[in-house]
């Protein structure tokens, strides 16, 4: 058990510029914690898992484990253990050899790694298993060994990355919540790597967004989805994404086509002498105007039925350039490809305003 | 540097031995043969500690490289046995390389007997090559050999394979070709297990004849390995003197490079390792020209990093 | 949806998928049976061959079965031509010897070459290749030199090191590209299980590399088992010091060869060799191949 600590940690690709795969990342991971690090690829956060794995080189600054700074310690010093997006098992071992090896380098008497190994297979239902090959099993008991193999070390903090890409979608889901289940109970520090925001909103209870090798927002998932530093953020988590538009202002407000949004007195201190905002809502934000409702007019280009609702995909023209706005609407009476509905806020609050150049969130 | 000393100390110490091994028994000697080429070194200058006789060898310049360049038979034709390396190299490889990918891909087809197959075509390879010398030279033999023993029954003209004609060069080519086909079909058969079969679906249902298919498919998968084993093939044949050395000995009709270079070095009271190290250096060159210009003809194609 | 019926129903003219026609498959075995024999039939001439008394050898006339006997091999064995015994083993000792350092020694280096992009990797490899480029032999007197200076000179050890020179470069080539095909996912993992680099080496990838050992390990034997020249040039002269390559030249006279005697020494040294061959033959593509694809 411990707690982890970036302190200003950048990894610097030597090349002509040199590339700042992670830039001074600041985080700090509590005892116990399950952090997700979340990001589009080449957005450093797999980088950033290695650094602290010491499997990649902090250039800059330190990164501390327990306390303890690590930063020039090797792998094998951390007490760490890791989960590979490959899950990495030695094909020359069976599952029991792959879970108790790191038991045997530390020279653990070979009854207690006996012992460790099936305990472990019992939780993760390996038992079967341990004599065969990784070659002789199945995707998703590959995984598990690779989760075992990291349980069994009782190491103070897991590193995961990408654990779950190579699984199917069902069987994602599925070893999601087990995981997820799992960390609760073993109660061990989590980081955890992801491109998927589904896995990083249901997982972590803290999610560290990063892009270009920038931490861009670290905070709780309702946090992340409720008040997004930035329109990177706010464009990234949610399913659909966000609708962000730069739009014209005025003292009424923002101005979407047929649709004049007010802003509250604070929200219009903080856009202080802008003229143009970079506007955000979400899907489920928006909804059907009746026809004497004030509404932006949206042509309907495709609808998706998800059975509950329909996401509907249509163009609105703002200045005079066609807009894509996708809006959520009840799943049996969506509207039809090519009818032109008045679309309005469900509730003038659920809206976020970003700098149209910077992106930062303007709201207070 | 002395960063890269302390992240990669482990890969320096990997390398070490070998660095050591090449430094002191390869590198070293090659700057020594490198100077003998600029004296008159042989058996009679050359120190002897048995005879307790000082090395009385003597700086002569570029007399060797001038004596050679000049093509003067006493110095081994250069350029008439330049030519002829450059036939044999080109014609052994060229044989090799078309065998050894007819082979693969016969055997690279599911069918049954194919590990049989395998083993038999690999055999060659793993016979030593000085046995495998014997052999041929035994067979090749104009009166008692199973080789003209076959033509004869079949009605052709039975030749001195082995004698002072370009049938000579014949008998080494098919010699060599026999023993190299082995490792080019080989290699190519592992070329060819790494094309993906869904390139192959994919072309077919594009439409592609398997002729096509062939041509779009198999030959750019095959490019990758080609270009090395052909280096290398290159490389080798053009070095190779034990096979023609022990099948035909030394025969003007056989000699290459690397055979006259033995001659000079081996045979006769001299002993020239003077004109011998020359030649050893000229070959080098050759092959270091060669080598570079392949490997930017490979790079304007895309290929090789 | 009628219409798709009606197609699947009609009757199915072409071949079924993979499947070859009678002429085609006959072809391909035919094509298969020649080279084979062509492959095989030098050795298996020889192995007739070394039944015969010297002099049936040479008849104009040769025939499968003349006045055949195991007479040879006895000869040979037992010494009646040379210390046939004494060869044998020095053979054995340098080719194993030979084997075992050089596949270590390429193993070190294609593994570093392979993991590490240090400083300098890339002119080791380009190196290794222009080293082939020279014609070895000429380097005798140089390399004499060096041995007597080190001491070795005329000590098996002295030539196992000359062998590994010849040996290693290709090796290490071919080792390097096998090891490129082991995800370095692997290497990570031990790691971070708790192995130091030399740990991960050893205790995964050469278990994980055995098809690439294996080839190398072949590659490396059959340089030493059949050379002649260094061989000739490098051990001491006594007769119970050669090795098979150079003893087996005392059946090669002047002017005249004792076929019969040569043909059954050849089989007996060829045995080993194939023997090593045959063990290694099922690795012999998946290993060649993944050191030349990736060059």
């Amino acid at each position: 058990m411990a707690e982890v600590a970036y302190d200003s940690a950048s990894r610097i690709y030597t090349g002509n510029p040199p590339v700042r795969a992670v830039d001074q990342l600041n985080l700090d991971v509590a005892d116990g914690e399950f952090l997700v690090l979340v990001g589009p690829s080449g957005s450093g956060k797999s980088t950033a898992l290695r650094m602290l794995a010491g499997l990649e080189d902090v250039d800059e600054g330190a990164i501390k484990i327990g306390g303890k700074d690590v930063t020039n310690v090797p792998p094998k010093g951390r007490d760490i253990a890791m989960v590979f997006q490959s899950y990495a098992l030695y094909p020359h071992m069976t599952v029991a050899e792959n879970m108790g090896f790191a038991l045997k380098l530390r020279g653990t008497p070979k009854q207690e790694i006996k012992d460790k190994v099936a305990e472990a297979a019992k939780m993760l239902d390996l038992t079967k298993y341990l004599d065969r090959k990784p070659k002789a099993l199945s995707g998703g008991q590959r995984q598990r060994v690779a989760m075992g193999r990291a349980i069994v070390r009782e190491p103070s903090v897991f590193l995961m990355d990408e654990p779950l890409s190579n699984l199917d979608a069902k069987l994602r889901v599925e070893t999601r919540a087990n995981i997820a289940a799992l960390q609760q109970r073993l109660g061990t520090t989590t980081i955890y790597v992801t491109h998927d925001q589904v896995e990083a909103m249901t997982m972590g209870h803290r999610v560290a967004v990063l892009k270009d090798g920038l931490l861009q927002q670290c905070a709780s998932p309702r946090e992340l989805y409720d008040r997004p530093a930035n329109a990177f953020v706010a464009g990234f988590i949610g399913s659909p994404a966000m609708n962000l538009k730069t739009v014209p202002i005025t003292a009424e407000g923002a101005q979407l086509d047929g649709l004049t949004v007010p802003l509250s007195r604070a929200s219009l201190d903080k856009v202080g002498g802008l003229t143009e905002v970079t506007f955000g809502v979400r899907p489920e934000s928006l909804k059907l105007a009746g026809a004497d409702e004030q509404g932006m007019e949206l042509t309907v280009e495709l609808v998706e039925e998800l059975g509950a609702d329909a996401y509907v995909y249509g163009s609105v023209r703002i200045g005079g350039t066609p807009e894509r706005f996708i809006v959520r609407v009840d799943g049996r009476t969506p509207p039809a490809f090519g009818q032109t509905v008045k679309v309005a806020l469900r509730d003038a609050g659920e809206i976020h305003l970003f700098h149209p150049e910077s992106g930062a969130r303007l709201e207070a | 540097m002395r960063a890269s000393i302390g992240r990669y100390w482990y890969a320096y110490a990997m390398v070490l031995p070998v660095v050591v091994v090449i430094a002191v028994l390869v590198l070293y000697p090659l700057v020594q043969g490198v100077y003998f080429t600029f004296t008159d070194i042989n058996e009679s200058t050359i120190a002897n500690p048995v005879l307790d006789r000082e090395a009385s060898y003597e700086f002569v310049g570029l007399r060797n490289y001038l004596n050679v360049l000049s093509g003067d038979a006493s110095f081994g034709a250069f350029w008439a046995t330049l030519l002829r390396t450059v036939i044999w190299t080109g014609t052994c490889v060229v044989l090799t390389y078309g065998t050894g990918l007819g082979l693969a891909l016969l055997l690279n087809r599911p069918m049954r007997l194919r590990g049989l197959y395998r083993v038999l075509l690999i055999l060659p390879w793993a016979v030593p090559a000085f046995i495998s010398a014997f052999a041929w030279k035994y067979m090749f033999n104009s009166q008692y050999g199973i080789i003209n023993q076959l033509l004869g029954s079949l009605g052709l003209p039975q030749p001195v394979w082995l004698g002072q004609s370009d049938l000579a060069l014949v008998a080494v080519i098919i010699v060599n070709v026999w023993l190299g086909v082995p490792f080019m079909m080989v290699a190519l058969l592992g070329g060819l297990q790494s094309i993906p079969a869904d390139l192959y679906e994919a072309a077919e249902v594009d439409g592609a004849t398997p002729w096509q298919r062939f041509r779009e498919v198999t030959l750019p998968g095959l490019r990758s390995v080609s270009s090395t084993v052909v280096l290398l093939g290159v490389i080798w044949t053009f070095n190779m003197f034990p096979v023609i050395y022990l099948v035909a000995g030394q025969n003007p009709n056989t000699r290459i490079l690397v055979t006259y270079a033995f001659e000079r070095f081996f045979s006769g009271a001299s002993r020239d390792y003077a004109v011998a190290s020359t030649y050893g250096v000229l070959i080098l060159s050759v092959l270091l020209v060669f080598a570079s210009f392949y490997r930017r003809a490979l790079r304007r194609q895309g290929e090789l990093v | 949806m009628t219409m798709t019926l009606q197609a699947t129903a009609k009757p199915v003219v072409a071949a079924k998928r993979g499947q070859r026609s009678r002429a085609a498959s006959f072809g391909l075995h035919a094509v298969l049976v020649v080279a084979s024999v062509i492959a095989v039939f030098p050795v298996f001439w020889v192995l007739v061959t070394s039944f015969k008394p010297d002099e049936r050898a040479i008849e104009p006339s040769p025939q499968l079965v003349n006045n055949s006997s195991l007479d040879n091999y006895v000869d040979v064995v037992s010494g009646a031509e040379g210390s046939f015994g004494y060869w044998f083993a020095n053979s054995v000792l340098i080719a194993l010897l030979t084997t075992v350092i050089a596949v270590f020694l390429s193993a070190t280096t294609g593994y570093a070459v392979s993991r590490f992009r240090f400083p300098g990797s890339r002119p080791l490899l380009v190196s290794f290749l222009v080293v082939q480029m020279f014609p070895f032999a000429v380097l005798i007197v140089p390399l004499f030199n060096v041995l007597l200076a080190l001491g070795l000179q005329g000590t098996s050890i002295g030539l196992v090191l000359v062998y590994c020179t010849t040996a290693v470069p290709f090796c290490t080539y071919m080792l390097k590209g096998y090891f490129d095909t082991i995800p370095t996912d692997i290497d990570e993992s031990g790691r971070v299980d708790g192995l130091s680099p030399f740990g991960v080496f050893w205790r995964l990838v050469l278990p994980l590399a055995r098809p690439g050992l294996a080839v190398t390990a072949f590659y490396a034997f059959l340089t030493a088992w059949g050379e002649v020249a260094f061989a000739s040039a490098f051990l001491s002269a006594e007769d119970t010091s050669k090795t098979l390559a150079v003893g087996l030249q005392v059946f090669v006279q002047q002017n005249r060869v004792e076929w019969g005697h040569l043909a059954a020494a050849s089989i007996l040294v060829a045995i080993p060799a194939v023997i090593v061959f045959y063990l290694v033959q099922r690795f012999l593509v998946a290993g060649l191949a993944a050191g030349a694809v990736k060059g």
